[in-house]
């Protein structure tokens, strides 16, 4: 089980997800420690979404393993919380905040069980924590973006989870959730959680996260932001001449060359 | 009415008219899950694949026992299911595409089955083609007992995984993040529909199944937001079809039960989609015609407190409507000074001048700071 | 090899249906008459004697009025020397195989022969006939008629031959015609009531003077509504009608909703038995023929509503 003194929150081995033969993830190896704040960056069709979801069981894999705080994901999937991307769901669906907010219980419920008191109280404290408890009756298809992530956050709160996987949780929201959602995580942090979010804005990487994974298929580079984020990294993973924006001022934007990294790039890697 | 007495009194009418609710609700409370998880063409595969099935089971028996027949058409639907799931699974093909497919093919196996057995099995097959469009008024009391028996065991299956479909129609891979058997949980809710659908085979036919399943779920979604409460409208709505359609066609001759339900649907259907106070079509059509109201009276009233906040007195500070006219580019100029007359925010002077009413600058200041505090 | 498997699986099952009709018409020196219904078919063979080759399209038990022709049925039409067709639309969802046909193959509307006086419209059908001809066996005598003058002008060679024939065959429907008058003049005249899934028996009902009520209409394709249920119900508890009848070609689900719901108000109906009605009954049995068929309705009409076979 999970020894309070187990540092690796998320330990992959060999992971590989292939698609129709295409590789999508190739051979990553991932140690994790706890209580680190991790962004998960690469181009798109890196395999970003796809490692959140191997990791989690809800992709096959087609060789791999995975740890979390040291036992099998299978055995410990109450540690975990997730939140998918925004647009994977229909929002239209019929259901308020609050009862999206209570399926975060459902998983601890089991079979037959409705939920009761105790998994509202739960669900209302965490749209609290979010800042959108005076919405807890409101149909979902009346949300901004910026809400609907916050009812997302509040689900993966609800299940009072020790390792966070996030994607793309700052995709499409306005800037007063962007920094309501990065307080919240570093408050998870602070808490010894683990977080793991795929990101995709370089320019906000140093400064909101401790741990960068750089991926492109394979694992390109891990670890500190300070050691790992660096220009030659970025080179291999995003490809080309993409110039890195931090070192730039604002103004400048990076020269689009048009290229979309990813693809034939394989033979350059080194992991 | 002596057409509601005569539903209890009289055997037949009562017997359709049970039958025919219970089918409706039964397969409008599937239907909306179907619906929603934009499966809706899965209940009209289901149907048409029963068909293989039913002439199949005939064969194999000999017979035209009600028992059987149904439980043909229900391992036909299902394999259908299955098969549509397998494909979407290791294929590239996508949902609507693997349904059509499976659809054709299995129904065109089973008119092709059905052609070659009237060919050859002599006296005994003789209404088996009527499951195609159903024969609602041949409903008995022992019809009745299998459907509520059915019904019932559909009903149970829905109350008791109830939390575990709704997550899995909105967010199947948050399901399966939580450990929740996605996988499972779909064939279980796919058999539902099976066994829903298969209730109706006899009143309604194979072709107009998909009509009961569908029609229900897109009247009611109209009407609520709520889960339960869609589930438990579209039951209502596919029962009162099913009941209306049973006496409608009772009292005209030679006016067929089936069809008559799904006319009854789509008139329901129709008129939700109309009708509905937030969702409908007209209902959108007043908001908007409302919305644009309302931009004309307060750009209008906009004007009219800006050019009067330039003088000493707002209230006597008469503009000619040309002026506003000018400012705005004309549009809506004439129908706003009317509507803030209307609401007494505005008067129009002997001259044709329109000036401001003291309602009309708290109004027009009032606009134009909140304007402002919006950073607009 | 699993693709191949399933080919010649659907040519197994498409051998049988396509029969091996395909010989053309007078190899073996008859003359090749393609009969829609097995009653037509019954008169070739009666008209043409060992003259003739029949093939009859619908086997025992088929609804004619539903059938549609299939491929095998198509090369069937096609090697036909002539084509005898029920007609007055009995077939009805064949016809547009049978116009098509009919533009370059001899063919013959039995039923259509009977002088437009004698046939019977149904109320509310704008003025379609009735075509369930040959339950007036007077009628279908004339019907055989026409078949006879068909295969003149097909073959004028043998037409006397086909005079004799049709002679003697018109002979032996005017005694069945009598038997049956003689044994359905037995039921009481309380009790001259006959129901059945269809309305099928309007020209038996005329000729031999019973009352006639069908559940659906003249063509099965219509679905009885539920009123048509309750009015039938009704009906029989009113008139305490003995007994009712189902038809080997139609599904007995409605005819047994019917009972139930006599039941409810308090009469019971028995069941009176099985009658052929669009189709003939299997080959080989005393019911695979014409008059076997008539035999069998007329007496189980009788003994079922409290009459007595003629002898």
């Amino acid at each position: 089980m999970n020894a309070p003194a187990d540092a690796c929150a998320v330990q992959v081995t060999d992971l590989t997800v292939a698609y129709h033969e295409r590789p999508v993830l190739w051979d990553i190896d991932l140690d994790v420690p706890a209580g680190k704040l991790m962004a998960v960056l690469g181009p798109n069709g890196a395999g970003k979404t796809t490692l959140i979801k191997a990791i989690l069981g809800l992709v096959p894999t087609a060789a791999g393993d995975v740890r979390i705080h040291g036992g099998a994901y299978a055995e410990n999937r109450r540690l975990v919380g997730y939140v998918p991307q925004r647009g994977s769901v229909d929002w239209d669906f019929p259901t308020t905040v609050l009862d999206v907010v209570m399926m975060g219980r459902y998983g601890a419920l089991g079979w037959f069980r409705r939920p009761g008191r105790r998994e509202r109280e739960q669900a209302l404290a965490a749209l609290e924590k979010v800042g959108m408890a005076d919405f807890r009756d409101r149909q979902i298809s009346q949300l901004s973006g910026g809400q609907q992530q916050r009812v997302f956050l509040a689900r993966a709160l609800v299940q009072d989870a020790r390792v966070y996987f996030m994607d793309e949780p700052f995709q499409g929201v306005d800037a007063r959730t962007e920094r309501a959602i990065i307080d919240l995580l570093k408050e998870l942090r602070e808490k010894g959680r683990t977080v793991l979010v795929v990101h995709h804005d370089l320019q906000t990487v140093a400064e909101y996260f401790d741990w960068v994974l750089l991926l492109n298929v394979r694992r390109i580079a891990c670890g500190p932001v300070e050691t790992t984020f660096t220009d030659e990294n970025l080179r291999l993973a995003y490809g080309g001449r993409v110039e890195f924006l931090q070192r730039k001022a604002p103004a400048d934007p990076a020269p689009d060359d048009g290229r979309t990294p990813g693809f034939g790039f394989q033979g350059r890697i080194r992991p | 009415m002596t057409l509601l007495a005569e539903l209890v009194t009289d055997y037949t009418l009562r017997t359709v008219s049970l039958g025919s609710a219970a089918l409706g609700a039964v397969a409008g409370m599937l239907g909306a899950f179907a619906v929603l998880r934009r499966q809706s063409l899965l209940g009209d595969a289901v149907s048409h694949a029963a068909l293989p099935g039913i002439v199949l089971a005939f064969v194999v028996t000999g017979a035209k026992t009600p028992l059987a027949l149904v439980v043909g058409a229900a391992l036909a639907g299902w394999a259908a299911a299955l098969l549509v799931m397998l494909v979407v699974r290791t294929t590239r093909i996508k949902i609507d595409t693997a349904l059509g497919l499976v659809l054709s093919v299995f129904f065109g196996l089973g008119l092709l089955l059905l052609s070659v057995v009237q060919r050859h099995a002599g006296a005994a097959q003789a209404g088996l083609d009527s499951f195609l469009f159903g024969q609602a008024a041949a409903l008995v009391g022992d019809d009745l007992r299998t459907m509520a028996v059915l019904g019932a065991v559909v009903v149970a299956g829905l109350l008791l995984l109830w939390k575990e479909f709704k997550l899995l129609s909105f967010d199947p891979g948050f399901a399966g993040a939580l450990g929740l058997p996605v996988r499972g949980l779909d064939v279980a809710l796919t058999t539902l529909l099976v066994v829903a659908i298969v209730i109706g085979l006899q009143t309604v036919g194979v072709v107009l199944m998909s009509a009961v399943i569908v029609a229900p779920a897109a009247a009611a979604r109209q009407w609520t937001d709520r889960l339960g409460r869609l589930v438990l409208l579209a039951g209502a709505f596919g029962a009162a079809s099913g009941l209306i359609g049973a006496l409608v066609s009772s009292s005209v001759e030679r006016l067929p039960t089936g069809p008559t339900i799904v006319l009854t649907l789509t008139l329901l259907t129709l008129a939700s989609l109309l009708f509905a106070p937030r969702r409908g079509l007209l209902a959108a059509r007043v908001r908007r015609l409302r919305q644009r109201r309302r931009v004309a009276v307060d750009s209008v009233l906009a004007d009219l407190y800006r050019l009067a906040s330039q003088h000493d007195d707002p209230t006597r500070a008469p503009h000619a409507p040309d002026v506003l006219r000018a400012m705005r580019d004309g549009a809506g100029t004439g129908r706003g000074l009317e509507l803030l007359a209307e609401r007494g925010l505005a008067a129009r002077e002997a001259d044709g001048r329109w000036s401001l009413t003291p309602a009309g600058v708290d109004a027009g200041r009032r606009l134009l700071d909140g304007d402002a505090e919006a950073g607009a | 090899m699993r693709r191949l498997g399933a080919l010649t699986l659907l040519l197994l099952l498409l051998g049988p249906a396509s029969g091996c009709g395909g010989g053309g018409g007078r190899d073996d020196g008859r003359l090749h008459v393609v009969a829609t219904t097995g009653q037509v078919g019954e008169l070739a063979r009666l008209v043409g004697g060992d003259l003739v080759r029949v093939t009859v399209l619908m086997g025992p038990g088929v609804d004619p009025h539903l059938y549609k022709a299939t491929f095998g049925d198509v090369e069937r039409l096609r090697s036909a020397d002539l084509v005898a067709v029920s007609g007055l639309h009995l077939e009805a969802k064949m016809g547009e195989v049978l116009t098509r046909v009919g533009e370059h193959l001899p063919s013959v509307a039995v039923a259509e022969a009977v002088p437009p006086a004698r046939l019977l419209a149904p109320p509310g059908s704008d003025g379609a006939h009735d075509p369930h001809v040959w339950f007036d066996v007077a009628l279908w005598s004339l019907a055989g008629d026409a078949l006879r003058d068909a295969l003149i002008r097909v073959d004028p060679e043998h037409a006397a031959a086909y005079r004799a024939n049709a002679d003697a065959a018109r002979a032996e429907l005017a005694a069945l015609d009598v038997w049956c008058r003689d044994t359905l003049a037995t039921i009481p005249p309380a009790q001259r009531v006959l129901i059945t899934a269809h309305d099928a028996f309007a020209y038996l009902g005329h000729a031999y003077g019973l009352e006639v009520r069908g559940l659906q209409g003249i063509s099965t394709a219509t679905e009885a509504g539920t009123g048509d249920v309750q009015g039938l119900a009704a009906f029989i508890a009113e008139r305490r009608i003995p007994a009712i009848f189902v038809e080997t070609s139609v599904s007995r689900r409605a005819i047994d909703a019917v009972r139930a719901a006599v039941r409810a108000r308090g009469f019971d109906v028995a069941l009176g038995g099985t009658l052929f009605s669009d189709a003939l009954g299997d080959p080989g049995t005393p019911a695979g023929t014409y008059e076997g068929t008539v035999r069998h309705n007329v007496r189980t009409i009788a003994e079922a509503l409290g009459g007595k076979a003629a002898p």
